[in-house]
């Protein structure tokens, strides 16, 4: 039996609900021998949620998963994996306790409770496979030890071992240069030409269009669009999850702001680290009192983690100043109240407490005569709220929710207020009524706005000023007017 | 490559079990008493930490598993008087089964949920004992009639090499396929299902391997005592100093846990003239390794030499 | 939840049956002795849930705080010569004090170090807090014996109830308990600083983000806590006595009574503490004493294999 008779992988109906949350709708995908199909969509568009229905890491509510011709939804994981199945995990999930080289082997192990003895050939092969993926110098060392990169090759090495015919990959690049991105390119088509059935899972199609030989995009749980990679990146529902429609813009020029020698904020060097993963790299931004600005990129660049650091949740190596003071050193919760306001991307509501409690905990450090008027202000702003001021958090509907998690952070009364994609998985509607808020914030009030976004048109309108952050670092900064021209086609 | 090859730990371990048979010659019977106790309280917490350390499960009562061992044994003696191996096997035979029926519920739940049904285990056990006196003895114990041995040094060799054995075995396992299976379902089960193994098959082979060698020694402990006690081999408070002795060890390190089982025992005796306060210091002492050295000896060991 | 309707519908068929089996006066007795245990149990139970709730920790040496609480007061009384109301009183601050020694010199340091992973932290949170417990009771017998020690009631007397002599301190107990336990209530769901309590055990990043913080919502925790677990122990004190033997059985069934409910539902507690409450009760009269601690345990079990996440919980 040749791996490039029987390699095939074939989803259809797939559904899968977490609670009221439907994650996946009616997923429907293929792919045969020796292809590479990518699967694209941003956060919270249910691609990995697929990746895992498939692997039996999730049970599919409904529909069915044939590999090889043998249905298999449903099946627990480790059946899936000697089905003929693997998969590269995102985060590399390495045994920290075990050498490179007992890592590799453990994939080589069959599940048998009766292996009681190493066995020399299989050490021979765990070696061989080290050496395919450059990992021969480092076979005695332990994970934590070891560069990023190298915690990805033994990822694609396990995958190896396994010799799956059906092969799935979650954002294979994120995080690696552009030589480690080239290299692990080759190995993918390495495997590719083997003979098996490739999926691969990312955010955008920009970094895997060169392997792919067809893309499936998905948005909130469903296919929106299927094709070539230059077919998909031109699909107008594409192109507007992603970008929105046509880019208009409204800004005010930085000149207008007086703090230009002591800008409200000011982020100088930043660099992050998470475990391995270089999150941010001598990122330097800033913004005046007053300002609209707007930090665009896509998912992974790098976005949540500048606000969090910026919030002061995460050690980090160079300068964060407001109004020309350090906040190094000072608390997370003492940056808050200080005038510094995240809403995050997880919104982080109380979701068994009422919108008005909600709103209430926002207002805490107001006397209640102010925190009434700053309610009645916000029910003005959100009529929606007011109307659910009772309701637990929870129950509400995404938009309701977004809306909820402004109007708590306004509650505080910020004088930064940063916003972390509010947009995410919203319909175009609820969309509108956000971006009407956000205006009347700026032409009424002082309010100083620093927001974080994948949809460049819902950004562009508000941005007295754009950065935009790929993969760690600010690539451009500017006017939002010149962007479409300098930016726009190259963004997807 | 590991650090040391298992045959040539085994090979070292072996080399201070061969030394220590010799200690009979010149040790008081009071010390190869002690020296006795501590070796089945060894295989006690190696048993333990197969189960822990490689499996990843925290078991708050192993006690549950030593105990039904134990008082099968004495229980069976006491009604019957049939040989003491078979005595002895129908002990190791009763603690598997109670094992299978603790890992079924066990297995099902994560994280805290796991730690509380072993707990709950152990304390229906102790109820169970206590109420059924009139087979169990109660609260005061479970005398039996036969004993392997009077002899001191014969007891302590039994039990020497007994640990030996056992050690050898668990070691081996241990940094066996087998054991690296193992470790992958402890620390990673997502990844473990990936790579294609029966995550739950496997920490059920690891409860069963844990329960039989720690009823095979609780059932050998009557027959050294001649007698079984709730306060002796089921309290919660002897569950405990099984976990700090594999702690006090090192954590996954099997071989390390009988360090930690001689270490402790022969701490309370030193401690012995402060009365009643002995316990009281010996846990105080448990509680600040827990704090400030978690990765116990072996991990203070394997640590300078990994920066070295 | 058909489980529970079913669970509840079979009981009260029980209630009826016993009553008219066992004759009127034991009815109300198992009626009102269970009332007053389960009314402790549940004061305990909730301290119990409300830390696990907030700071994440299931304390193991729950039930030593309360009984050190009970010792304090019993050593007041016995060796000071003090009142019941100022026995009651300094059992309360040693309960207060203890629960805030738990946080910062063990549970606090854990949470915090770097030489344990993320992921084993929960077991060594477990474990250390166990040994915590284990000292203080070894600690408790030295000093003071292994000896049963009852508190001086600061309620005497006793009150007939439809025809059964009760003693009145039962009935102090138990309203004592729903005091306190009402009081709790008004505490996190009506005051400031007790929603931002409410919330830190919803998510403790978004009372962060709010700006309130986290160290200060944890020590009032633990605070709230000490004074719960020291007025538990106190009563328990006045009730039926305690020795440093009823440290592991009262940690035990703080969180079977816990996980009964569900951890993380304070209500669920609640409920459950009165299941197991009067399952002991019940146990106590009808069978024999020494059995009572069986039934509640059969039950959690039964709970773990149909149900791990409990009657109403949320995780």
């Amino acid at each position: 039996m040749s791996t490039a008779e029987r390699a095939h992988l074939e989803v259809s109906g797939l559904t899968k609900r977490f609670g009221g949350l439907v994650a996946v709708k009616d997923m429907a995908l293929s792919v045969g021998a020796g292809k590479i199909l990518g699967l694209i969509g941003p956060n919270g568009s249910g691609k990995s949620t697929v990746m895992k229905l498939i692997m039996g890491i999730e049970r599919p509510d409904a529909g069915s998963v044939r590999i090889n011709g043998v249905e298999v939804a449903g099946w627990p994981s480790h059946r899936i994996a000697r089905m003929g199945a693997g998969i590269v995990f995102q985060h590399s999930r390495p045994l920290h306790r075990q050498t490179v080289l007992e890592n590799i082997t453990l994939a080589l192990l069959p599940d048998k409770l009766t292996q009681l003895l190493a066995d020399p050939k299989t050490d021979a092969r765990a070696r061989a496979i080290a050496a395919r993926v450059g990992l021969s110098g480092v076979l005695d060392r332990r994970p934590a030890t070891l560069p990023f990169a190298d915690l990805r090759k033994i990822e694609i090495a396990k995958a190896i071992a396994r010799d799956p015919q059906v092969l799935l990959i979650d954002e294979p690049f994120a995080g690696l240069t552009a030589k480690e991105t080239a290299a692990f390119s080759e190995l993918i088509c390495e495997l590719r030409d083997d003979g098996r059935a490739v999926l691969l899972v990312d955010h955008n199609v920009k970094s895997v269009a060169r392997l792919v030989d067809r893309v499936i995009a998905m948005y909130v749980g469903e296919r929106i669009a299927e094709g070539s990679a230059d077919e998909v990146m031109r699909n107008e529902t594409v192109r507007r999850v992603y970008l929105g429609g046509s880019l208009e813009t409204a800004a005010r020029p930085e000149s207008s702001f007086r703090d230009t020698a002591t800008p409200f904020l000011a982020v100088d060097n930043v660099s992050v680290h998470y475990g391995k993963a270089q999150a941010l790299e001598n990122v330097s931004i800033h913004v005046h009192a007053g300002e609209f600005v707007a930090v665009v990129g896509l998912n992974g660049a790098g976005k949540t983690t500048l606000f969090n650091t910026i919030s002061g949740l995460l050690p980090y190596s160079g300068d964060i100043r407001r109004e020309g003071s350090a906040l190094r050193g000072h608390s997370a919760a003492a940056i808050a109240r200080g005038g510094i306001v995240q809403c995050s991307e997880g919104r982080d509501l109380f979701v068994f407490m009422s919108v008005r409690e909600n709103l209430d905990l926002g207002g805490q450090h107001l006397s209640p005569a102010a925190r009434a008027e700053q309610i009645a202000g916000l029910f003005d702003l959100f009529p929606a709220l007011k109307e659910r001021q009772k309701q637990a958090a929870g129950t509400l509907s995404g938009g309701e929710q977004q809306m909820l998690t402004i109007a708590r952070a306004l509650m505080m009364k910020p004088m930064l207020l940063m916003l972390d994609e509010p947009t995410l998985g919203l319909a175009p509607v609820i969309l509108e009524q956000i971006s009407k808020a956000l205006e009347r914030l700026r032409q009424t009030t002082a309010i100083t706005v620093l927001l974080a976004e994948q949809n460049v048109t819902f950004a562009l309108p508000h941005a007295d000023r754009v950065y935009v952050l790929e993969h760690a670092r600010i690539v451009w900064e500017g006017e939002p007017a010149k962007f479409a021209a300098e930016m726009g086609t190259g963004y997807l | 490559m590991r650090t040391f090859s298992t045959a040539r730990i085994l090979l070292v371990a072996l080399g201070v079990v061969v030394l220590a048979s010799f200690l009979p010659l010149w040790a008081t019977g009071y010390i190869l008493g002690l020296l006795t106790l501590a070796y089945y309280f060894g295989v006690f917490a190696m048993a333990w930490d197969l189960l822990f350390g490689f499996a990843g499960e925290v078991n708050f009562g192993p006690t549950f598993l030593i105990g039904v061992g134990a008082y099968t044994a004495g229980i069976l003696d006491n009604l019957y008087q049939p040989p003491i191996a078979l005595c002895i096997a129908a002990g190791a035979l009763a603690a598997v089964t109670a094992g299978v029926v603790l890992a079924l519920p066990a297995l099902r739940v994560r994280g805290p949920y796991f730690g509380l049904t072993t707990l709950v285990a152990v304390l229906m056990l102790q109820n169970f004992v206590v109420v059924d006196a009139h087979l169990t003895g109660g609260e005061i114990g479970l005398t039996v009639p036969d004993v392997i041995s009077i002899s001191d040094a014969t007891n302590y060799l039994i039990a020497l090499w007994f640990m030996a054995v056992s050690g050898a075995i668990l070691f081996w396992l241990s940094r066996s396929p087998v054991g690296l299976i193992l470790q992958a379902s402890g620390q990673d089960a997502v990844q473990a299902g990936a790579l294609g193994f029966n995550v739950t098959k496997h920490k059920l082979a690891a409860f069963i391997i844990s329960a039989f060698f720690s009823g095979l020694a609780g059932a050998l402990l009557v027959f050294y005592l001649g007698s079984a006690s709730v306060g002796t081999l089921v309290d919660i408070t002897v569950g405990v100093q099984i976990i700090i002795a594999a702690v006090l060890g090192g954590r996954r390190t099997i071989l390390g846990a009988v360090l930690g089982a001689v270490f402790l025992i022969a701490m309370s005796e030193a401690l012995r003239p402060l009365g009643d306060l002995s316990n009281f210091v010996v846990f105080a002492m448990a509680l600040v390794v827990v704090l400030l050295f978690p990765s116990g000896f072996f991990g203070l060991l394997t640590r300078t030499k990994e920066q070295a | 939840m058909p489980f529970w309707d079913c669970f509840v519908a079979s009981l009260l068929a029980m209630t009826a049956d016993y009553s008219s089996v066992v004759g009127p006066m034991l009815f109300w007795q198992i009626l009102i002795d269970g009332f007053a245990i389960s009314s402790l149990y549940a004061l305990g139970a909730t301290g119990f849930a409300l830390i696990f709730g907030v700071s994440g920790v299931l304390n193991l040496s729950h039930g030593a705080l309360m009984v050190a609480a009970v010792v304090a007061a019993w050593a007041a009384g016995n060796d000071l010569h003090a009142g019941p109301y100022a026995g009651a009183a300094l059992g309360i601050a040693v309960g207060f004090v203890a629960s805030l020694i738990t946080y910062f010199f063990i549970v606090r340091p854990l949470q915090t170090t770097r030489k344990i992973r993320e992921e084993e932290k929960e077991i060594f949170i477990l474990t250390a807090t166990l040994l915590w417990g284990i000292m203080i009771s070894e600690l408790i017998a030295y000093l003071y014996t292994n000896n049963a020690k009852t508190v001086a009631p600061i309620v005497e007397g006793v009150v007939s109830i439809a025809g059964v002599r009760t003693p009145s301190n039962e009935i102090f107990t138990a309203v004592v308990c729903w005091l306190v336990i009402g009081l709790l209530w008004l505490l996190v769901n009506r005051s400031k600083a007790g929603k931002a309590v409410l919330a830190a055990s919803m998510n403790p990043r978004g009372v962060t983000l709010l700006g309130v913080e986290l160290s200060q919502v944890y020590i009032a925790v633990w605070a709230i806590y000490g004074v719960l677990v020291g007025v538990a122990g106190v009563l328990l004190g006045m009730f039926l006595g305690v020795s440093s033997y009823s440290v592991g059985p009262l940690t035990a069934s703080a969180f079977s009574i816990v996980v009964l409910g569900g951890l993380g539902s304070v209500s669920g507690a609640l409920i459950a503490a009165y299941v197991v409450g009067y399952l002991e009760t019940i146990t106590a009269y009808l069978i024999s004493p020494a059995y009572r601690t069986i039934p509640a345990l059969l039950l959690l079990v039964a709970v773990m294999y149909v149900r791990p996440h409990g009657l109403l919980g949320r995780r």
